[in-house]
């Protein structure tokens, strides 16, 4: 494979915006990065890691928690087996691994990263996004 | 599109372990060694068709113009991702996060802006030269080109 010039890569990424973006919410698992990626409403945002597990997604106008990052899915779950449970079929819950998440935490969580958790949990249950995942070893 | 087949004979995976088929687009990229554009790294189309297509126009041009203008003219180069002491040291200890201030910003309709204040971007790439995730993050307040908590959140600035 040949490395593309910056202009090779410019039309093929637009070949991307051809589509109509969808409104509802985005969630996927990437392999390479070992992580989950959520979006309530897409929109621009910007990243904040408020844990070793999860990244927040705020919207960049308002400041309003819309997604998150779950870093190292795979890790995670293989330190604390018992949450193994979580994933059924190669899939999990998201509002399960938040749950997780927060329980797995050593130190007790301060106020902010509770109540971080608390607004993830609620968007993940409203929309009942899980995303396909798989154990890396 | 392109393809690439990725195979691990790094001491830190399996070796000789046979990953999956990944399609990528491959741009160049500065290598924090040589400070010089002279590595490849693959840019992971399938965050691009599920997470930055969904979200329109100004996801795909923040991708197009943010993403090769960070590789290619970082304002810092940090490696080691591990924040954790009890991190596995085979995950995130080679992996690399370019940071830069690109030259815009874009609205989500694609309107070009101005590059948001008090932000860096960031492109963090896996020790296989996968970028698999960009963003914009808060600035250090004393060193505005930098991200916050830069410190304490990598191993080493190579850049």
């Amino acid at each position: 494979m040949n490395t593309l010039s910056n202009e090779e890569f410019a039309k093929e990424i637009m070949k991307l915006a051809n589509e109509t973006p969808s409104h509802g919410p985005i969630a996927y698992y990437d392999q390479d990065g070992d992580c989950i990626e959520f979006l309530s409403t897409p929109g621009n945002f910007y990243a904040e890691r408020i844990d070793d597990l999860i990244t927040v997604y705020y919207d960049e106008k308002t400041d309003e928690i819309i997604g998150s990052l779950v870093k190292d899915v795979s890790q995670f779950i293989k330190k604390n087996p018992r949450f193994a449970i979580l994933v059924e079929s190669g899939r999990v819950r998201l509002a399960h691994l938040f749950i997780a998440g927060l329980g797995s935490q050593t130190q007790e969580p301060n106020d902010i990263v509770i109540q971080t958790y608390k607004k993830l949990l609620e968007q993940a249950e409203e929309t009942s996004v899980e995303a396909g995942f798989a154990v890396i070893n | 599109m392109y393809y690439r087949l990725v195979v691990y004979f790094s001491s830190t995976k399996s070796a000789g372990l046979f990953r999956w088929l990944i399609n990528g687009l491959k741009i160049e990229a500065v290598d924090p060694i040589t400070g010089k554009i002279c590595c490849d790294v693959f840019i992971s189309y399938e965050r691009l068709h599920k997470f930055f297509k969904p979200r329109g126009l100004g996801a795909v041009l923040e991708c197009r113009y943010c993403v090769p203008e960070v590789l290619q003219k970082p304002t810092a180069i940090f490696e080691g991702l591990c924040q954790n002491e009890d991190e596995p040291r085979n995950r995130g200890c080679g992996w690399r996060c370019y940071c830069g201030i690109p030259s815009h910003d874009y609205s989500e309709d694609g309107t070009a802006l101005q590059p948001r204040k008090n932000k860096v971007f960031l492109v963090f790439v896996t020790e296989e030269l996968v970028a698999y995730n960009w963003r914009w993050e808060k600035c250090c307040p004393d060193k505005p080109e930098l991200p916050i908590n830069y410190q304490t959140r990598f191993r080493d600035q190579k850049l």
